[in-house]
């Protein structure tokens, strides 16, 4: 081997070794510099594609936007009016559980995204939104839809991040049965590339008592997800010797997904 | 040698830009065209060995920036079984990888057969993804690897190895343009 070729080989290993051993903070912030970086060719390139695709969507059902238009103005008028009063009611329920020593639920805000980016990367299951850093979200953060749980933000930039989906085999939910007493961890599985992925609960005991058609909801243990999201039902149980296992359909159709909200402490939950 | 490496780095960044806007095709299995490989690999087979090990790492680098996945956190308790997710820096590995084999055919591309160094480019992203997806099932355990991932690979690796040809023309236009000599020997060729 040439001397200098050598050099190259050596200095190559060199730099994997300083890559392999990197420690996820580092990566982490490594991470945020790059998407800092590239963000405004991103941002530039996004904001056409979302452009490109509701001048189709126009064209195409523009009678039957507008009628949508007309009955989410409707919609969005009456959930203000609920909200203002939910509001009022979240305060009083706090004020009484406090007065009777319960211990108080963690109220949200909800921060509303767009999605920007399908299936950004090969294997894994994730998408990306609109909304970073500056909209105050932070990494690990809940995302769901009116239809139950989407997934937590992974990678955080100034103005966008990257959701890890329910239906990635990395992202794991405690779970509890609807009308049982099982709790178990759901989770995405490999090789679901098709438009119905589906999910598994597993650890579940072997003499679970459950029914196809059971809903199945986050416990809030654990500290990643807040409790009672919902998250699928089950269409099949797999009961083996030691452990029962059960095929979930998620509750969010993860092909139609538009919008979602990303769920972020509320500051003052009496306001 | 030094401005037609750096001219290759700022495409290797383009090709960063250009992958984010790259979706990924669901009614072919999900598959998708990997310009980033694409370029490397193309490019890796003009270079000499240190220059494409200098590319393998700015690719392999920039792979993991993009794709790279935190651990998933929560209480170890109530998360017993975590996955595991891929180390930071693998990418630079399997780059290093390929960019090897594509040096294995260079006195070929030298000698003007660069048509095989496009087929050869198509074989190593089907190589990059099976390898890939067998360490994801060696890391997290339970070895699966179906019909669908099969067809998903094969078809990213078809789908990209059909660009080779116009990666090609652009590396011939920047060795050009920066008086870098690539060596092709096409005097055979005019003769027979």
């Amino acid at each position: 081997m040439r001397p200098l070729n050598l050099l190259a080989l050596l200095l190559f290993l060199a730099g994997v070794t300083w890559a392999l051993t990197r420690s996820p903070k580092t990566v982490r912030s490594m991470q945020a510099t790059y998407y800092r970086t590239i963000s405004p060719f991103l941002t530039v390139g996004s904001d056409l594609e979302v452009h490109a695709r509701e001048y189709l969507d126009e064209v195409e059902h523009s009678r039957s936007l507008e009628a949508e238009v007309d009955a989410m103005r409707e919609d969005f008028g009456r959930l203000k009016l609920i909200e203002s009063r939910f509001r009022a009611i979240e305060a009083e329920n706090s004020t009484l559980r406090r007065a009777l020593d319960f211990k108080e639920r963690n109220p949200f805000d909800v921060i509303a995204a767009r999605i920007t980016r399908r299936q950004p990367t090969t294997w894994w299951q994730t998408m990306e939104i609109d909304r970073g850093e500056s909209a105050g979200i932070a990494t690990a953060y809940t995302v769901v839809t009116d239809g139950g749980l989407v997934g937590k933000i992974d990678r955080l930039g100034q103005e966008r991040s990257t959701v890890i989906l329910l239906t990635d085999e990395a992202c794991q939910v405690s779970a509890k049965i609807e009308g049982s007493p099982e709790v178990g961890i759901l989770q995405g599985q490999r090789e679901q590339f098709g438009n119905a992925p589906m999910l598994r609960l597993r650890f579940l005991s072997p003499k679970a008592r459950l029914q196809e058609g059971m809903r199945v909801f986050s416990t809030g243990k654990g500290g990643v997800f807040p409790p009672d999201i919902l998250l699928g039902e089950i269409v099949r149980i797999e009961t083996g010797p030691l452990s029962t296992e059960a095929l979930v359909r998620p509750s969010v159709d993860f092909q139609n997904l538009s919008t979602v909200f990303v769920l972020t402490p509320q500051k003052d939950p009496s306001r | 040698m030094i401005r037609y490496l750096a001219s290759i780095i700022a495409l290797v960044l383009l090709a960063v830009i250009v992958q984010q806007f790259l979706p990924a095709l669901t009614i072919l299995s999900g598959s998708r065209i990997l310009p980033v490989a694409l370029v490397f690999l193309c490019a890796s087979v003009t270079l000499p060995a240190p220059g494409m090990l200098l590319l393998a790492f700015t690719c392999g680098f920039l792979t993991d920036m993009e794709n790279w996945l935190g651990p998933h956190g929560g209480d170890p308790e109530v998360y017993e079984f975590p996955v595991e997710t891929l180390h930071f820096g693998y990418s630079i590995v399997l780059y290093g990888i390929m960019g090897m084999l594509m040096q294995g055919i260079r006195p070929l591309f030298l000698r003007g057969n660069w048509q095989l160094s496009a087929l050869l480019a198509g074989i190593a992203v089907f190589l990059y993804l099976s390898t890939e997806f067998l360490l994801i099932n060696f890391i997290r355990g339970g070895f699966s690897f179906g019909d669908k991932t099969l067809l998903k690979i094969a078809l990213s690796s078809a789908l990209t190895t059909l660009f080779a040809p116009l990666v090609f023309w652009v590396l011939f236009d920047l060795a050009e343009r920066f008086h870098y000599t690539i060596r092709l020997d096409t005097s055979r060729r005019r003769s027979g």
